[in-house]
């Protein structure tokens, strides 16, 4: 396995440019490193990142949370800016994996890993977060939202990296609130079925999580419900078919995740 | 490369793979086989120790990781005051079975009762669950950490 540890960014992109196949990002290592033990990498080069400052801490602009992609959940927790702006945020990241994971994992790999349960994308998806992709010469924002392109395929350029995401500081203001995880247990869980909502008299933001090849938003519920004072339920139902692919795997069945996921947004619908 | 870190308090170095687990530098090179291996995978906290006073697994830290860093095992905690206070608590309420999760255990506790260390049910529960034990209830863990943060706080009256 071929290792590298540039001294910065730019020194990053000039190993990363030089690598033609696959390459990994060691950022806090808690996907990673259990990927190497289950054999699912094995020889591809691993560039270590967590020492990079430009990728570090929780800014503010006028209008905007800036979050490094190197920030763990333990700082996002400890922070005074997201505990003040983002509190909804938070509270939902509270129940994030374990205390000695939350030290490690970080929230750029969080994303990048792609796996459809991520904690924090169907957050950030309500959110509107920008995510922030940073190249040799270059940084482009775009919504998370087109982010996603399938199963751990992503909007993503070669030789580009995630510096970071940016939400906006009022994201949260005048919304009524709901974020629910489902899993076996309360630490430690992988997520059966999360959903995240927004609302407020206007506007509704809806997304999900392991429910389809990547957390998305539920455009034609959030559309529906903007529409109507008395959503049925048959045509939440119907409308819910069309937005989620639930599969059956070991952890629960698909009928029980569709069940779950409607029970939950209609939990939401009354708040 | 070359890893130099803070081991227990003492400066160590030595040359080592970058991506060698730190448990493994722990256990194989430095032979403090406190820090045990049960899942590999994060899942149990069998192998926790503290990384710059926080507690980690370090089944998922690499060596590149702990550069420079303060690594604390259970070894170092057991000479700390507060870890010989848990201990003690440990013993008195038979809180041990087989053992081979309590490195992890002492670990974590002791954070929680180093900066936390109210006695609060929910808030030992939390600190805890990280780490599995597959011999006791849990109930006489919970127990030991309680007594021991009652007791720190008659010491600092
Ligand atoms: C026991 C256990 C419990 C867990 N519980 C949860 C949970 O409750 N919820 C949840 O969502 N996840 C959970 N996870 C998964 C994991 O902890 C998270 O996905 C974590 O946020 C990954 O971040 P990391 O920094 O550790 O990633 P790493 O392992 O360092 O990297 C993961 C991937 O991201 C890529 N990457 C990292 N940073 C960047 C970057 N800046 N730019 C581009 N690519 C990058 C890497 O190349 C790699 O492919 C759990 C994992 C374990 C082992
Ligand atoms: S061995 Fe590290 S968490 Fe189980
Ligand atoms: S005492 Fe045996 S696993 Fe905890």
């Amino acid at each position: 396995m071929k290792f590298y540890k540039p001294k910065n960014l730019t020194e990053l992109f000039q190993i990363s440019e030089k690598i033609a196949g696959k390459k990994y990002f060691l950022a806090g290592g808690t996907d990673i490193n259990v990927q190497i033990k289950k054999k699912m990498i094995t020889d591809e080069p691993i560039i270590y990142i967590n020492h990079l400052e430009e990728l570090q801490g929780i800014r503010e602009t006028d209008e905007s949370i800036i979050i490094g992609s190197l920030c763990s959940y333990q700082e996002l927790l400890n922070s005074p800016l997201i505990a003040k702006y983002l509190p909804f945020f938070r509270a939902s990241l509270v129940n994030f994996a374990s205390p000695l994971l939350q030290t490690m994992a970080t929230i750029g790999g969080n994303i990048a890993n792609g796996s459809p349960t991520a904690d924090v994308t169907p957050l950030l998806l309500v959110l509107d977060a920008q995510i922030i992709l940073m190249a040799k010469s270059k940084m482009r924002h775009i919504p998370l939202r087109d982010f996603f392109t399938g199963y751990k395929q992503f909007n993503l350029k070669k030789n580009e990296i995630i510096g970071g995401v940016q939400i906006t500081k009022n994201a949260e203001t005048g919304y009524k609130t709901f974020y629910k995880k489902v899993g076996s247990r309360k630490a430690l869980t992988i997520a059966k079925v999360a959903l995240a909502g927004l609302k407020n008299s206007e506007e509704y933001k809806l997304a999900v999580g392991s429910l389809n090849e990547y957390p998305r938003r539920l455009s034609k519920i959030e559309e529906y419900l903007a529409s109507t004072n008395t959503p049925e339920s048959v045509k939440l139902e119907e409308l819910l078919k069309q937005e989620i692919t639930p599969i059956s795997d070991m952890r629960s069945d698909k009928d029980y995740r569709f069940q779950v996921c409607l029970n939950l947004l209609l939990e939401f619908i009354q708040i | 490369m070359k890893l130099e870190f803070i081991l227990n308090d003492k400066a160590v170095s030595l040359e080592v793979d970058p991506m060698k687990r730190l448990l493994d530098i722990l256990r194989e090179d430095f032979g403090l086989t406190g820090t045990k291996e049960s899942c590999g995978e994060g899942e149990c906290g069998a192998c926790t120790v503290l990384l710059d006073g926080k507690p980690v697994t370090s089944c998922l830290v690499n060596a590149v990781h702990a550069e420079n860093k303060q690594v604390v095992t259970s070894e170092g905690i057991a000479q700390k005051p507060l870890g010989k206070l848990l201990i003690a608590c440990f013993d008195e309420t038979n809180a041990v079975q087989c053992g081979f999760c309590f490195p992890g255990f002492l670990v974590s506790s002791y954070y929680y009762l180093k900066n936390d260390g109210e006695p609060n049910l929910e808030k030992i529960k939390t600190a805890l669950s990280g780490n599995i034990c597959r011999c006791t209830g849990y109930q006489k863990i919970f127990d030991s950490v309680m007594m021991a943060c009652h007791r720190k706080q008659e010491q600092e009256k």
